[in-house]
């Protein structure tokens, strides 16, 4: 902003009017006012946004791993607890939030959730798998910046219903046009880059964690129930 | 020699007849589709923008037929009408009116149409919108030889992208046509020479270079200036008199510019094809590559 | 600095003569950013509108406290205030438009229409005047970011506020949901309102 108030008051004399601290002094009343506003605010609204946060992912949780039927029915003594896996590889170790899906006592199975470089920016997604990882039982895209109307499909029920039940033995490649193959998926048209993202992330997850992943590895951080 | 708009945009649209020939030969109806479609709104959006800034519009200057020939040209057969409409109301409206009309333009028209278009209805104007398996014309069911060797690493015979029976936009698949065509123009002196030549050039080092790198690729440099819209775009896109430099050394740098920028485009970026945006590009640089190439009297401000 | 435009004026003024986007080409930032669909253009309007019209109120309370060289201190010392409060608030209770919105919400801090405002009236003129003029500023605010979201989204997507409006056949125009679809749609809405403005002053002229 341009200055437009020209300074024409009176500079104060003297030493004590003259000293910074006493030219600052509505500057430094209104930061303290504001900052307890402030504190209180936070306080107050940071466990819902946290919590905000982590509901986001825990009700993508039961449909993942039971499909959008049996989960829309509000299965009663559902389990989910999330935790954390470590990862060692060559470079830095990788981390990754895994919630253990428990269904009235017996392993349900697994929901994962992983980040990766998309077309726009970062994708972030939620992979459901069967307890011994040996099926994708189906992905959520939580959070992606791609070409509306293009790569933003990848969000789409209907393109993320290709991964449903594929195995994870063999890893998942892209095709144009008419998937075939037990372990194909069809490209988004026009958007080959954000498919072949998406499919790249669930090879690498999938890779990175089979056979990782056992209720005796993750460290559980606590326990949710959804017993609604 | 005295050149009017007229005459001018005249040997221009006889140039374009081997390109419109060899697109109605390889495409049939769709082709006459396109072109009827582009040329009849670029007419009609000229004459309402026109209007509208309270001047009397002159169709008889034939700018607005050649803006939608070139455009119908650049254009998928199989895009659908709309696509050609909007694109053409584009080129008049936001390609050449808003700056003032014909010979006020910043960008070639026919462009600033087609990327409208290309970024709008990607799904019909991407690589894979070129490709109609329903339809009954055999090369259609293919996919364009560029993006047939980005994709899936096959290659297109040099004879196809000589002759023109590939898919592609309607006018660029036949080099003969575009050679044809372009020498023409080059000879009437309605186009400069310098401007193909620069792109043809810088073209053919990178290429060659690229070639060199990897000399097993079977994607040569021939297959760099044949295919595409490379032809097309250096005689016909290139060399429009309003949005390229004036001088000939200007000339020279404003194609090579395009040249490099083609070779960037379809080696490293995401896209099969990058004639469209190198001349976008370059007509940026136009205004800038006229004050450095234009000599200045000694002592003039 | 009792004179100056009354409560009234200010607040007609912020509507259409004085359109902080149209007229005075500010706040272009989120004009060109958040208007890809009516929802959340009209989230920030209602933003942008709370903390212009909070800044507003007390930075017209303490003006006479003011000093001139450190005002622009104050007034942004108070504008941050408010929007962190703002974000914090999306945050806890509108969870996903949070989302959507992104670093655009913080970035208020830095909307070229509330400093003015704090300058231009509240910092001179009376809390009633300085209310007054926040919501017409917050008005013309809200009209133009809905004039543009109104034509990018329904021909980006054939949908308004998320509802389909348009036959599910409409081919998308993709790019007007895309950041050039922001540029061109804001660039011909501001010639349309100045060819207008031509016409109209050509046509009195032609009278007087």
């Amino acid at each position: 902003m341009e200055e437009i108030l020209t300074d024409n008051t009176p500079v104060p004399s003297g030493r004590i009017r003259n000293s910074n601290l006493a030219q600052a002094w509505l500057v430094l009343v209104l930061a303290l006012i504001i900052g307890a506003i402030l504190a209180a605010v936070q306080v107050r609204l940071s466990p819902i946004i946290a919590a905000n946060k982590l509901n986001e992912t825990l009700e993508k949780v039961p449909e993942l791993v039971l499909g959008a039927g049996s989960a829309a029915t509000r299965p009663s003594g559902l389990e989910v607890d999330p935790g954390t896996v470590k990862i060692e590889k060559d470079g830095p170790d990788s981390f990754y939030s895994v919630f253990h899906v428990v269904s009235k006592g017996a392993p349900a199975g697994w929901v994962v959730k992983t980040v990766g470089q998309g077309y726009g920016d970062k994708i972030e997604l939620l992979i459901g798998f069967n307890p011994d990882i040996t099926a994708i039982t189906g992905i959520f895209v939580l959070g992606q910046k791609e070409t509306p109307g293009l790569g933003a499909n990848i969000a789409s029920l209907k393109w993320r219903q290709q991964f449903i039940g594929k195995a994870t033995a063999r890893p998942l490649s892209v095709v144009k046009g008419g998937a075939s193959a037990p372990n194909e998926i069809d490209a988004i048209t026009g958007a080959t880059i954000s498919s072949r993202s998406v499919v790249g992330l669930v090879n690498r997850t999938t890779k990175d964690l089979a056979g990782k992943l056992a209720p005796e590895i993750v460290r559980f951080s606590r326990q949710v129930k959804k017993n609604d | 020699m005295g050149m009017t708009i007229q005459t001018m945009m005249r040997d221009v649209l006889i140039a374009l007849a081997p390109m419109v020939l060899s697109a109605i030969y390889f495409f049939h109806w769709y082709a006459v589709k396109q072109l009827l479609t582009c040329v009849a709104a670029a007419l009609l959006a000229e004459m309402l923008f026109t209007r509208m800034r309270g001047r009397k519009a002159n169709l008889g200057d034939l700018s607005a037929v050649v803006t939608g020939v070139i455009l119908g040209l650049s254009l998928p057969g199989t895009a659908p009408w709309y696509v050609g409409v909007i694109a053409a109301a584009i080129a008049m409206g936001i390609g050449k009116i808003v700056f003032g009309g014909l010979g006020m333009n910043i960008f070639n028209p026919a462009m600033v149409g087609r990327a409208f278009v290309m970024i709008a209805f990607a799904g019909s104007m991407a690589a894979s919108g070129y490709v109609a398996s329903r339809l009954n014309i055999d090369i259609m069911s293919q996919a364009t030889p560029l993006n047939a060797h980005k994709q899936l690493g096959a290659v297109v015979s040099l004879q196809s992208l000589f002759w023109g029976n590939t898919n592609g936009s309607l006018g660029e698949t036949s080099a003969l046509a575009c050679l044809l065509g372009g020498l023409f123009l080059c000879i009437r002196r309605v186009a400069s020479w310098e401007i193909p030549a620069g792109v043809l050039l810088s073209t053919f080092v990178i290429a060659g270079a690229a070639n060199l790198m990897n000399l097993s690729s079977p994607w040569t440099v021939a297959h760099h200036l044949l295919g595409g819209a490379l032809l097309f775009g250096a005689f016909f896109i290139a060399t429009d008199p309003v949005t390229s430099p004036l001088t000939p050394g200007g000339k020279w740098i404003f194609g090579m510019g395009i040249g490099a920028l083609v070779m960037l485009l379809r080696l490293f970026s995401g896209y099969p094809e990058g004639v469209m945006f190198a001349v976008l590009l370059m007509n940026s640089l136009t205004p800038l590559i006229n004050r450095l190439t234009i000599p200045r009297p000694f002592g003039g401000v | 600095m009792t004179d100056g435009p009354t409560p009234t004026e200010r607040f007609i003024q912020g509507i259409l003569p004085e359109n902080p986007v149209y007229r005075q080409l500010l706040g272009l930032c989120a004009t060109l950013a958040v208007t890809n669909g009516l929802k959340p253009a009209m989230t920030m309007a209602v933003a942008v509108g709370f903390v212009l019209l909070s800044a507003n109120v007390i930075i017209s309370l303490i003006r006479n406290l003011l000093k001139p060289h450190l005002r622009i201190v104050v007034f942004t010392l108070t504008i941050a205030a408010f929007v962190t409060i703002v974000d914090r608030f999306l945050g806890a209770y509108m969870y996903q438009m949070s989302k959507a919105l992104g670093p655009y919400i913080p970035l208020i801090i830095v909307n070229c229409i509330i400093i003015c405002r704090c300058e231009v009236c509240a910092s001179r003129q009376s809390v009633f005047t300085a209310a007054a003029d926040a919501v017409g500023q917050t008005i013309g605010f809200g009209l133009a970011l809905a004039s543009i979201a109104v034509i990018r989204e329904l021909l980006g997507t054939g949908m308004l506020a998320g509802i389909q409006v348009l036959p599910a056949a409409w081919p998308s125009w993709v790019i007007m949901v895309l950041p050039p679809g922001a540029f061109l749609t804001f660039g011909l809405l501001l010639g349309l309102i100045n060819w207008v403005d031509a016409v109209k002053s050509a046509k009195q002229g032609r009278k007087g």
